[in-house]
């Protein structure tokens, strides 16, 4: 080969890597500010709930190793807990929600409308996360608070956390179903995909012996597609975990006190990154934006978890599914 | 209707009319669902197209501002120049990396994983990625605010889509043309950029108003990179921060007087409209494609004459290692 193709060959290898070399560069970066963090709250970052940036009018105190302001304590429990619930509360609105939209567009809707349908579907994705903030704040927050919360305050509160008191619109229930709509569109493309990529012979095959169309629709999600579901949700998972300025503005921003209710606010962890940043940086020990660094490492392994595995069940699945035939 | 060409009518079941039940349920249940997520879109935009329009005028798109006082100007054109960063950022990276996993990667493990970490990319959280971008890029590589450095956030969020994208599209090219040119002597510069490019320029087309949408609707990773700037357009690429329009929504939201919420609704609105046109050309690609291909249909003949009647010299002995790695 002349210089040319091999300058090209050379060049276009070193493109190709960029994007490994961003990867690394930011866990690599992310780990290095995050470490005094990491060193100085060990095992509290998991276990309490109380983040106390200390008090920086006195002089810093060494502990271990580290110049922090008295009293400084970062856990981080609360804004885990937060992500946690509202991604889940996300997940099963979506799930089931995602599921009937496939079916309603792949089985009963005719064929032609499958395409604008799914990319009208495939647009909530797109609007911005400020967008469905906004909206979050002037449609659903009064909606919640005036309507929906009191009626489930009096006519659910048998179910364990539904009787607590409605204080304002925002917190669980509005992240959660504002996380719902964002994830919806992505478990849907992943199914609806998965429901067409589905062999001829299985679907006429099961058409041909008197199934239904609910009947063909639950046996390719259980059984055909099944891993297309699981990893569709865990795909609409990993976003919702790492959504930061929707959940930030519905949210309701409480510290130091977790959850009681489905009711409460809550401050996840893209949201208290976010909302704490602007503080830390004036703070002259550094450990303020050490602790942030440590829960932007955490949120991020736990967000590149969920994904990868979702990547690799519904990539799987792909070919697999014709001899799990169990009808 | 469903189920009488699904069954034989004839044939009475005991259970025959439950299932007819449920697939009748089921059927409600899928129409519900569609029309209940068709409804939010609608009052999504309904709101947002309601309070923006109802407040617009000439002199909000027109001056420089913040949330308490002028317009909007700043946000729009730094949006789109913020954006226009990224894209810089991450359209080289994107198309030649995309390239070389086509046509120069001969292990499927080492593309395998130069995919995986590109796929990965993508979900690295927003704020993440706004963090690392403070810390590294505007405090220790001293940008400072700056259109670079929010420029290179937006292009590490956008850079994984390009890239999938355009190989995506690389890969739906007709192989045996591929394999044909490799085969009358063309090497992989010539099949880059006479077949790969031009035939893929609808889907990379797609894929950068993809990335555009994305981007130019993200907040978290602008925050702390590009700041804010009331007072007009940033002087310079370094130490001059940049107003965006995401940034009026979430400002003018939080603030209590009635004209910050009428900026906020009118920069969503913006955002929301143009985000949805630009998301809609990029799905419907084929058809805007149509479009390219007629002006890019004279290049194919070059490109037909160049190869079918005087293969280049050059490449020659590249031949048969470039028909080897065309063979799947």
């Amino acid at each position: 080969m002349d210089t040319k193709n091999k300058f090209f060959n050379f060049f276009t290898f070193l493109m190709s890597l960029v994007p490994a070399l961003v990867l690394i560069t930011i866990l690599a970066f992310v780990l290095f500010y995050a470490w005094p963090s990491i060193v100085f709250n060990g095992t509290t970052f998991f276990t309490s709930y109380i983040w106390n940036v200390g008090i920086s009018s006195r002089p810093p105190v060494l502990v271990r190793g580290f110049l922090v302001p008295p009293n400084a304590s970062f856990g981080a429990l609360l804004f885990i807990e937060s992500t946690l619930i509202s991604s889940a509360l996300a997940i099963l609105i979506a799930f089931p929600v995602s599921f009937l939209v496939s079916l309603g567009v792949e089985m009963y809707l005719p064929a032609r409308a499958k395409r604008p349908l799914v990319s009208l579907i495939e647009l909530f994705a797109g609007i911005p996360s400020v967008v469905y903030g906004l909206w979050g704040i002037v449609v659903l927050e009064p909606l919640l608070l005036n309507t929906i919360e009191p009626w489930m305050r009096s006519n659910m509160y048998f179910i364990p956390g539904f009787s607590g008191e409605v204080l304002t619109g925002s917190g669980i229930i509005a992240s959660g179903l504002i996380l719902s709509l964002m994830i919806a569109p992505i478990i849907t493309s992943v199914m609806v995909n998965s429901f067409d990529s589905a062999p001829k012979e299985i679907k006429q095959g099961l058409v041909s012996l008197g199934a239904t169309k609910w009947e063909l629709g639950k046996y390719l999600a259980t059984n055909y597609s099944r891993s297309s579901t699981y990893g569709g949700a865990l795909l609409g998972l990993g976003r919702a975990l790492g959504e930061t300025m929707a959940v930030l503005m519905v949210g309701g921003g409480i510290v130091n006190v977790l959850p009681s209710s489905i009711y409460s606010g809550i401050n996840t962890m893209a949201a208290a990154i976010v909302a704490y940043l602007d503080s830390a940086i004036g703070q002259g020990t550094g450990i303020n934006l050490s602790a942030l660094a440590e829960l932007s490492l955490f949120l991020m392994v736990i967000s590149l978890a969920v994904n990868l595995l979702g990547r690799r069940i519904a990539g799987r699945g792909a070919l697999r599914g014709v001899e799990n035939d169990k009808l | 209707m469903i189920n009488s060409d699904m069954h034989g009518s004839e044939i009475k079941w005991k259970r025959h009319s439950s299932r007819k039940a449920k697939d009748a349920a089921a059927r409600l249940l899928g129409y519900l669902a569609l029309g209940f997520m068709l409804a939010i879109l609608i009052s999504i935009f309904a709101y947002i197209i309601k309070g923006g329009a109802g407040a617009i005028n000439w002199n909000i798109l027109s001056t420089y501002g913040n949330t308490s006082e002028g317009g909007l100007l700043n946000g729009i054109i730094g949006t789109w120049e913020l954006v226009g960063m990224g894209l810089l950022f991450s359209l080289i990276p994107g198309v030649f990396g995309a390239i070389y996993l086509t046509q120069a990667v001969s292990n499927r493990h080492i593309s395998g994983a130069m995919r995986l970490f590109t796929d990965i990319l993508t979900s690295v959280p927003s704020i993440v990625i706004g963090l690392f971008g403070y810390l590294v890029l505007v405090i220790r590589f001293n940008l400072g605010y700056s259109l670079v450095a929010g420029g290179l956030a937006l292009g590490v969020m956008m850079l994984p889509y390009i890239m999938r994208i355009t190989e995506m599209s690389f890969r739906n090219i007709q192989s045996e043309q591929i394999m044909n040119a490799y085969a009358l002597g063309a090497d992989h510069v010539n099949v880059a950029t006479r077949i790969l490019l031009p035939q893929a320029s609808a889907g990379i087309l797609s894929g950068i108003l993809l990335s555009v949408s994305i981007a130019a609707g993200e907040t978290a990773q602008l925050l702390y990179t590009a700041s804010f700037n009331s007072a007009g357009l940033p002087s310079g690429l370094t130490h001059s921060p940049v107003g965006y329009l995401t940034y009026f929504v979430w400002n003018g939201i939080n603030q209590p007087s009635a004209y910050a919420h009428n900026l906020a609704f009118i920069s969503a609105m913006i955002l929301i409209i143009s985000v949805t046109v630009l998301i809609f050309i990029s799905k419907y690609e084929d058809v805007v494609g149509r479009f390219l291909r007629r002006v890019f249909a004279p290049l194919g003949a070059v490109i037909n004459r160049v190869f079918i009647e005087s293969p280049p010299e050059q490449g020659v002995k590249g031949k048969s290692k470039g028909e080897k790695e065309w063979k799947k």
